[in-house]
């Protein structure tokens, strides 16, 4: 296998979102070095700005509709990496902006966190156009890696010790998953790169099926479906809040980018075969999440299971294997994206003043700040599912993606799972709302952090009433996947 | 142009008002500015409905006022409301009920702001189910309704006698274990809270699977109710699925007999204005929606399953009614008499005929208005005396005239005096339903006997016989905005039931041509004005 690498320039532009990143975080490294006075709230606005312009970048792209291939395919920048990539760059912003208060509770390296967080994003940009097992392995490695750190910032915090080690025992576990994975599909196709190994498949072999199934345990570790969650409760509950909002969304959403290019490209003549495997994993993660999430007493871990449950949720649209399925699974990120960190955005919000993250601490929120016990109940009501929320269209999306291809079972099972959701959101909402607080002082909340639940706020009312031209546009991600069936269209329009 | 925008007033109204209540410029250091932004925007709603009924072209018939938005292309949805002859009155109803719940709440104190805006989006999304005619948007609306009856319950509402009894304070300091939503603490708000919300979100994903299933089973690709009327077709056991997912799906709010529980505990822990809502309109969501999706789209099924309505709604009646007479608590009395005088609309709507279903929308109408008129005076003695033990009441009548004298109007309605809505209304039941089910009407005409007994039995209770010591320092409905709600739903209640002509015409517009395509048979086409007869 020969790599030539004759590139122009004009093609690298297609990396320019990444460059850009690149360079950044190099500057903001070096800022920090060579001037030691600069506070953290400025090294905090040179980062923000940073991701700002890479954004910028990235809707450039979009409207532009820029697309193309690099490195032997290696490397694709089409509308479903541009949307994944989007959706991570939004979310490193947002928390980045939530994490300035939060970082006057590190005792070092107060800086060097946010090129972390920086770091971190970068990778999971490459994710997103990872279109070869190599660069999955490097992408999701390279990603990690900055988590390993961030996770453990806390030094003096035995909790987030303990979240790092776990967290980085079970990420190299998995890590060798993905390569002894890789190893075996190349050693039974002899390439790397999707499209050609879906050539190279005529059926499956035992050797391609563990393979494959070790990817999908390795990714799987990633958004931690069931079998291999278990390390996200406790690391989710010791790492800095800021951080779990971020694991909790962005990680998943570029590790979704990868499923979707393994299982709906790739993989798609096999759907008969790994629908199953969808489903058990769908049907177990929801309904462990939400039954075990009822026992919680931290906000955080409840968030971690009610995570869990909420990727079950997003396995029905993979499940369903079309288009819309896809669709959907976009869709869904959305939702749980604003709701998610919007709900993060309050827990961070709460601590600042609190210094607790336990439920019972919430009693009386809504006497003591009733903006932050507001925007709680919205994205807790939008997490559970509750119209017109955010929550709602995206479940019923996914379910009617899987409705249409007869997935009665993991619906019913979905169904189920929304209610018993409710009670331990309502859980929460009760306490912030009827009990009486303990200590009745009012919890002022940072405008830089106000900012933040706003754009959670908006996201989830726009997306819950006015979803339309958010679901164009992860239509429009999407067309990659046309083949499996086209969309279709209201027959009766006005 | 009005008629166009009609519907979007009535609807948006309420939610424009929780909008605005939501702002942070409105304080709660102001509550009278609040209530009077509340009032506003539910007077909007009220006028603008009365101004529908008389809007309404009954002679027309079908789906009038009609909006409709494209709202997503890939799921099939559309923003599609518009009113037929079944959803005129229940519009009515909302917000009459709405605007009467605003004034009712008027003495609110705590977090005033926040009451009302729940208050305003519980109405809202009532009005919208009665507005929806896209499967989806009923859904949505349907939902929406009932999560805003949490807050309402648990911040606002009160525990029931024999709370503190019970209550083991020891173990009290856990009310988050899931043991406590299975057997502890059955008489605290917020058990009665979280009860309500699991049990009808429950109902309502099992009506959503129903729904699921026509829209995937169609193969339409649509939500609209029309259309799905008109060209789908089921059979043999999915349309029996989808049938009884749907009908016991919605026939959980109703509440129809098994699938009751939440309803009383639920009504006694809610603030009044929202027992008014939640007896009033929110249980007939129910049988709105079995008929929107059973009779509507199932008609052949409705045909052949609907006697398990008919004999499901005797235990409704006879049970609701036997409970009601040995409860001691008055919010129990009303809130079983309600579960049992929701079994009369089941009846109606069991026996398929023109004149009983007729009467059953109507009897949903006249329920409403009088027992939101029961549930306000409830709760005015409740506000006066701090207790809803009929026992440790009595005599208030000295104390409170004009509110006895409501009550007593009120106790008439709800029995079906002549004269008022409710006699119309249970007439027409009786005489519908007595050709198909003669058993059931004796019975269900005999439960009209029960519900005397039990009215009278708390109004002789809670205002006659020696003054109590908690009455002592009760007072009368005396300043304006408190008599203002119960002389809107006393006038509405006696008005159409004097002259019900207008609001027959306009139900009949609508029960027709749904009965005809159960019974297969060409709509009846009404020449002649007001009268019993189609």
């Amino acid at each position: 296998m020969t790599f030539d690498l004759n590139l122009t320039l004009s093609d690298l532009l297609l990396m320019l979102p990444e460059l850009w990143v690149t360079v950044w975080i190099c500057v903001v490294l070096c800022v920090d070095f060579l001037m030691p006075r600069m506070s953290q709230r400025a090294i905090a606005g040179l980062s923000v700005a940073g991701m700002g312009v890479a954004l910028g970048f990235l809707l450039w792209y979009y409207i532009e509709g820029t697309n193309g291939v690099l490195f032997k395919g290696m490397f694709v920048l089409d509308r479903l990496a541009l949307f994944f990539k989007i959706l991570v760059v939004g979310v490193s912003l947002l928390v980045l902006l939530s994490s300035i208060d939060y970082v006057s509770r590190f005792s070092f390296f107060k800086s060097e966190y946010y090129f972390l967080v920086m770091m971190a994003a970068l990778g999971m940009m490459f994710m997103s156009s990872a279109n070869d097992l190599l660069s999955v392995f490097i992408t999701v490695e390279f990603s990690t890696f900055g988590f390993y750190v961030l996770v453990a910032y806390l030094r003096d915090d035995l909790r987030s010790s303990e979240a790092g080690l776990k967290f980085f025992i079970l990420g190299v576990f998995a890590a060798a998953l993905l390569a002894y994975g890789t190893s075996l599909v190349y050693g039974e196709t002899g390439t790397f790169i999707f499209p050609t190994i879906a050539q190279g498949m005529a059926h499956m072999t035992p050797g391609l099926v563990v393979g494959w199934l070790m990817i999908f345990a390795a990714l799987g570790f990633k958004i931690g479906t069931v079998p291999l969650h278990s390390w996200i409760p406790d690391t989710y509950q010791g790492a800095p809040t800021p951080i779990t909002a971020f694991l909790s969304i962005a990680p998943k959403g570029a590790a979704f980018a990868i499923l979707l290019r393994m299982f709906f490209s790739t993989l798609a003549a096999f759907k008969p075969q790994w629908v199953w495997l969808m489903i058990g994993v769908a049907m177990l993660s929801m309904l462990y999440g939400n039954i075990v999430a009822i026992a919680q007493r931290n906000i955080k871990r409840l968030l971690a299971y009610s995570g869990i449950a909420q990727i079950g949720n997003i396995l029905i649209g993979m499940a369903a294997g079309t288009r819309m399925g896809a669709d959907a699974v976009l869709f869904y990120l959305l939702t749980y994206l604003f709701a998610n960190l919007g709900a993060f955005a309050v827990v961070i919000a709460f601590s600042q003043t609190t210094n607790s993250d336990e439920i019972e601490d919430y009693s009386g929120l809504n006497r003591r700040s009733p903006f932050l016990a507001f925007a709680m109940l919205v994205f807790l009501l939008s997490l559970a599912g509750v119209p017109p929320l955010a929550g709602f269209i995206g479940k019923l999306y996914l379910f009617v993606a899987a409705i249409k291809e007869g997935l009665y079972t993991l619906i019913v099972v979905g169904l189920i799972s929304i209610v018993i959701s409710l009670y331990y959101y309502l859980v929460v909402v009760k306490k912030m709302y009827i009990s009486e607080p303990a200590d009745p002082t009012p919890i002022k909340v940072s405008g830089v952090l106000q900012s933040v639940i706003y754009v959670g706020l908006a996201g989830t009312l726009i997306l819950g009433i006015y979803p339309r031209p958010f679901i164009e546009y992860t239509v429009a991600a999407t067309t990659i996947f046309s083949h499996l069936g086209a969309v279709p269209v209201v027959t009766t329009l006005p | 142009m009005t008629e166009h925008y009609l519907l979007g007033v009535i609807l948006f109204a309420p939610f424009v008002g929780a909008a605005v209540l939501a702002t942070p410029w409105v304080s709660n250091r102001h509550p009278l500015l609040v209530r009077q932004l509340a009032a506003f925007f539910a007077g909007i709603s009220f006028c603008a409905s009365f101004y529908l009924l008389f809007a309404f072209d009954w002679q027309k018939g079908g789906y009038q006022f009609q909006q409709k938005y494209v709202w997503s292309e890939q799921l099939g949805i559309q923003f599609y409301i518009g009113v037929d002859g079944i959803g005129v009155p229940m519009v009515l109803a909302s917000s009459i009920l709405l605007f009467a719940g605003v004034f009712i709440s008027w003495h609110i104190k705590d977090r005033t702001k926040e009451f009302y805006a729940f208050l305003l989006i519980l109405a809202g999304a009532t009005i919208g189910v009665y507005m929806s005619l896209d499967l989806f948007f009923l859904y949505f609306f349907y939902e929406m309704s009932v999560i805003p009856m949490y807050p309402l319950l648990g911040v606002w509402g009160s525990h029931t006698k024999g709370y503190l009894e019970t209550t083991n304070a020891d173990e009290w300091e856990r009310p988050d274990a899931p043991r406590f939503i299975l057997n502890f603490a059955r008489n605290s708000k917020e058990y009665a809270a979280m009860k309500l919300t699991l049990f009808l979100s429950a109902g309502a994903v099992v009506a959503l699977l129903g729904i699921l299933l026509i829209y995937k089973a169609s193969g339409l690709n649509t939500f609209e109710i029309p259309v799905l009327a008109e060209k789908a077709h089921f059979e043999g056991t999915l349309a029996t699925i989808i049938w009884l997912l749907c009908f016991f799906g919605f026939a959980s709010i109703a509440p129809l007999w098994p699938l009751h529980s939440w309803s009383p505990v639920g009504h006694a822990a809610a603030p009044a204005a929202t027992s008014m809502l939640h007896a009033g309109v929110l249980m007939k969501l129910g049988h709105f929606s079995i008929i929107r999706t059973c009779f509507q789209i199932l008609p052949d099924t409705t045909r052949d399953l609907m006697p398990i309505a008919a004999v499901l709604c005797i235990f409704s009646i006879l049970y609701g009614g036997y409970v009601a007479y040995y409860a001691r608590d008055t919010k129990y009395v009303i809130g079983y008499s309600s579960s049992s005088h929701m079994g009369y609309v089941f009846l109606g709507m069991a026996a398929l005929d023109y004149i009983s279903l007729s009467g059953a929308i109507l009897y949903m109408f006249a329920h409403a208005l009088a027992t939101g008129m029961l549930f306000a005076m409830a709760g005015w003695v409740y506000d006066q005396t701090h207790t809803r033990d009929i026992p440790s009441l009595g005599g208030l009548v000295a104390k409170m005239p004009f509110v006895a004298g409501c009550f007593l109007v009120a106790c008439m309605a709800s029995i079906g005096m002549p004269g008022t809505v409710n006699f119309v209304a249970e007439v027409m039941i009786v005489l519908g339903s007595w050709a198909k089910y003669p058993v059931q009407t004796v019975i269900a005409v005999l439960g009209i006997v029960l519900t005397m007994a039990y009215l009278f039995r708390m109004m002789r209770g809670v205002f006659y016989g020696q003054l109590s010591e908690l009455g002592h320092h009760a007072h009368d409905a005396e300043a304006f905005v408190d008599r203002v709600p119960l002389l809107i739903m006393i006038f509405s209640s006696i008005t159409f039931g004097l002259l019900p002509g207008r609001m027959l015409d306009v139900i009949r517009s609508g029960v027709n041509p749904i009965l005809a395509r159960i019974m297969e048979v060409a709509p009846v086409v009404t020449q002649t004005g007001s009268g019993l007869l189609p």
